[in-house]
């Protein structure tokens, strides 16, 4: 099972989970700036943030065997406190960079003016900036805000298609399956989705512009998720072509839209070296 | 990670005196030639051939083309009135089988990877057995002068020859009991053209019989050879099939009708090629020389501040390798091909820009660049050792900014030349064990040898006392550094 995971917040994470990652089939991971738990107070702790996903954690990832990419973009959250507003001035910088795979993740957190506005400006800069977009839906009130984020795609001018709309769950899939957009699917322990109910809503809707992601962070969350869905699928019937398509292939898609992907193998890590990688004891299923 | 090599052919180079032909062949960027022998390049009968086998050695070496074939394919080279002749089907071979041999010894002279030939016409009314054995006669003494002189033959299947298969050259192969020295020369137009098999099919056929190959297109059942695209061969599948097999020979473009545009379309045919290699196989950086770099490093010229626009965008343009993938794969003591491009918009820059503008460029670049970009603006610092003071005092400052950094690229990549000659002492000393520290070869170390003092020799004994107390190895190198001073 090759694992492309489109979300996951790695500066949150350790080595042991890059080296678990690696060793189910994790090859490539993006990871999109987002709120860091405390909530920051000024731009100079923004850009040192967005230095470290084009800088820093590119690195470790290599080190582990695994391509690391990332969003940039001024979340949601933070977009609502004036301190932070700035940070906008500056991303044309940064969605400039290598690797840097989308604007994201953008979108609403609690539906307010600042963030209507943030949202707006944030994917006229993917439009400019010739990127993919990608877009947070809300915790709360999340069919509206779903719906809210639906409107301001179309009305942004941006492809539906250059946009992925993550953290969906059975009320949300519809209306985004429907929008021609990309359906992202965090599944976590024991919030959002889980695999599962995951592989019921491919069973409904099939595999075409589903991605799935761990989405794992700094709560609790399991960086493994990805892996463990690909098992469901298998255990349900789907094909190791489907659990590829879903696992890899869409995410490569979509995030190709960049044309900055870099996804070939690591020196050190080709598929000649497995051993030398030392983890081909680690890795269940057999279909890699 | 083990690849072939990019080559072209001289005979695509008619037109031009050999050594300018070699010149603009490795000026575009190609790592070897395939050259033929011929009235113009390298007469096998010149009397003063030994002089002018030494000439093209010392050029070759000069000029960074370290992947040589030898083609025996001259057109009137043997007999002015008839092409190629003769051959090993002719009535008398002979002249055929010494100009073989005085190719096999310029090979040896000049550590060619093989001697290239190919079977012939047989003559009209010559029957196909009595061809064969021809053939197989001449085959198998050249085989011998090949043994002797420690040089290998590839054969190569010609449309319209006796031999025009590969399968054929495997079966002559196997008559012959299989010498170790002769192996196959693969044009891969010539496979569109009358293979059964596709030409990715009849490189795996060949296997680690391939001793060199031959890269152009073709149509189906025309024997012409045509740069590439404009036939019908699957290049990205044939040259992903070279990877696959392991190839480590050369691989170089075959256009003998294009020697009027030789330049043109040699450069277009490096393009065609890179841009169908598989991801990770190098097509040598050669800083300055790729069109979108040259494009860039005059528009620097131009305007110096849209280097701040062009860095990020340089892994993208020119893709992002190790110079030296089989011995340095993370570009740890040579940089990358994307290192040695920024380098040159670098040059470009301080060619441009007074000492306080180029302070600060530089100082921007490296403050608001992703890691591959502070990696080439480290490694750009090589020409500016013997800058104004302003701006050595910016490069310390990076300098040591990168070495405070745990990415081990970073810190290899500020160990240069630059830092030896510029960082204080003590800061140095910690610098190079930061290497051993984090793993980066101690290669990476510019000047170490002449700059390791009693300091850093007393420090390294130190660490490796603490790695041996803990059971652990000492890093290659070390122990070598201190037998210094």
């Amino acid at each position: 099972m090759r694992i492309f995971d489109s979300h996951i917040h790695m500066t949150s994470r350790t080595t042991d989970d890059y080296e678990a990652m690696y060793a189910a089939g994790v090859r490539a991971i993006v990871e999109p700036a987002f709120w860091l738990g405390q909530p920051r107070t000024s731009v100079g702790s923004f850009t040192d943030y967005f230095d470290s996903l084009i800088g820093w954690e590119r690195f470790r990832a290599a080190q582990f065997g695994i391509r690391h990419h990332c969003t940039i973009a001024l979340n949601p959250k933070e977009a609502n406190d004036p301190r932070c507003r700035e940070v906008l001035d500056v991303l044309p910088r940064y969605l400039a960079k290598d690797g840097v795979v989308a604007v994201g993740e953008v979108g609403y957190d609690s539906m307010t003016p600042e963030e209507d506005e943030v949202f707006s400006r944030q994917l006229a800069m993917a439009v400019e900036y010739e990127l993919p977009a990608l877009v947070h839906t809300p915790h709360r009130d999340k069919l509206a805000g779903t719906k809210r984020t639906l409107d301001v795609v179309k009305e942004s001018g941006i492809d539906p298609g250059r946009v992925l709309v993550d953290h969906l769950n059975e009320p949300t899939v519809g209306v985004v399956h429907e929008s021609g957009s990309w359906m992202g699917f965090s599944i976590y322990p024991d919030t959002k989705m889980d695999e599962q109910r995951m592989v019921a809503i491919l069973q409904q809707y099939g595999t075409e512009r589903m991605i799935v992601n761990s989405a794992a962070d700094w709560g609790r969350s399991d960086p493994l998720k990805t892996y463990k869905t690909g098992l469901a699928m298998l255990d349900a019937g789907f094909t190791d072509a489907d659990v590829d398509k879903v696992l890899w292939q869409n995410p490569v898609e979509f995030y190709g839209q960049s044309d900055r992907l870099v996804l070939d193998e690591l020196p050190g890590f080709a598929a000649s070296s497995e051993t030398f990688a030392g983890n081909s004891v680690l890795r269940g299923g057999g279909n890699t | 990670m083990n690849a072939f090599a990019l080559g072209y052919g001289t005979n695509g180079f008619a037109n031009h005196r050999l050594h300018d032909a070699l010149a603009v062949i490795a000026d575009l960027g190609y790592t070897g030639v395939a050259l033929t022998l011929d009235h113009a390049h390298l007469d096998p009968y010149s009397p003063t051939l030994g002089r002018e086998v030494d000439r093209v050695r010392t050029r070759l070496g000069e000029l960074g083309l370290r992947h040589l074939v030898i083609e025996t394919g001259a057109r009137y080279l043997l007999d002015p009135a008839r092409k190629h002749s003769p051959t090993l089907l002719s009535d008398d071979p002979g002249p055929r089988v010494d100009f073989l041999d005085r190719a096999l010894l310029i090979a040896a002279d000049l550590g060619a990877d093989c001697v290239s030939f190919w079977s012939g016409v047989p003559d009209r009314g010559l029957p196909d057995e009595r061809a064969w054995t021809r053939l197989r006669e001449g085959v198998a003494t050249i085989v011998e002068h090949a043994d002797r002189r420690g040089v290998r033959l590839g054969m190569e299947p010609e449309p319209g020859h006796l031999v025009r298969h590969v399968e054929q050259v495997l079966s002559l192969r196997d008559e012959l009991g299989c010498p170790p020295a002769l192996g196959v020369t693969l044009d891969v137009g010539h496979c569109v053209a009358v293979e059964p098999t596709d030409a990715a099919a009849c490189v795996r056929r060949a296997g680690p019989l391939l001793f060199n190959v031959q890269l152009d297109d073709m149509l189906p059942g025309v024997h012409e050879h045509l740069e590439f695209g404009e036939g019908r061969l699957d290049l990205a599948g044939t040259l992903s099939a070279l990877t696959s097999i392991g190839y480590q020979g050369l691989a170089a473009v075959e256009l003998p009708r294009h020697s009027h545009a030789a330049p043109v379309v040699a450069r277009r045919a490096l393009a065609a090629l890179r841009s169908a290699l598989p991801a990770g196989i190098p097509a040598r950086p050669v800083a300055g020389r790729h069109p979108w770099l040259d494009n860039a490093a005059r528009r620097v010229r131009e305007r110096p501040s849209v280097i701040g626009a062009l860095f990020p965008a340089v892994g993208r343009k020119v893709g992002r390798a190790a110079v030296d993938p089989g011995g340095d794969p993370e570009g740890l003591v040579g940089g990358t091909v994307d290192d040695r491009a920024r380098g040159v918009l670098l040059a470009a820059l301080a060619e441009t820009l007074g000492p306080a503008d180029l302070s600060a460029e530089l100082t921007a670049l490296y403050r608001y660049g992703d890691d591959a970009e502070r990696r080439g603006v480290l490694r750009g610092l090589t020409a500016l050792v013997d800058a104004a003071p302003e701006v050595v005092e910016a490069g310390r400052d990076l300098v040591k900014d990168a070495l405070r950094t745990n990415d081990i690229r970073l810190v290899a990549a500020a160990m240069g030349p630059f830092a030896s000659r510029h960082l204080d002492r003590h800061s140095w000393r910690h610098g190079v064990l930061k290497c051993l520290f984090v793993g980066v070869p101690l290669a990476a170390v510019a000047d170490l040898e002449a700059t390791v003092d009693e300091e850093l020799v007393r420090m390294i004994g130190d660490y490796a006392a603490e790695r041996r107390a803990a059971g652990r190895d000492v890093p290659a190198g070390t122990l070598e550094l201190l037998g210094k001073v």
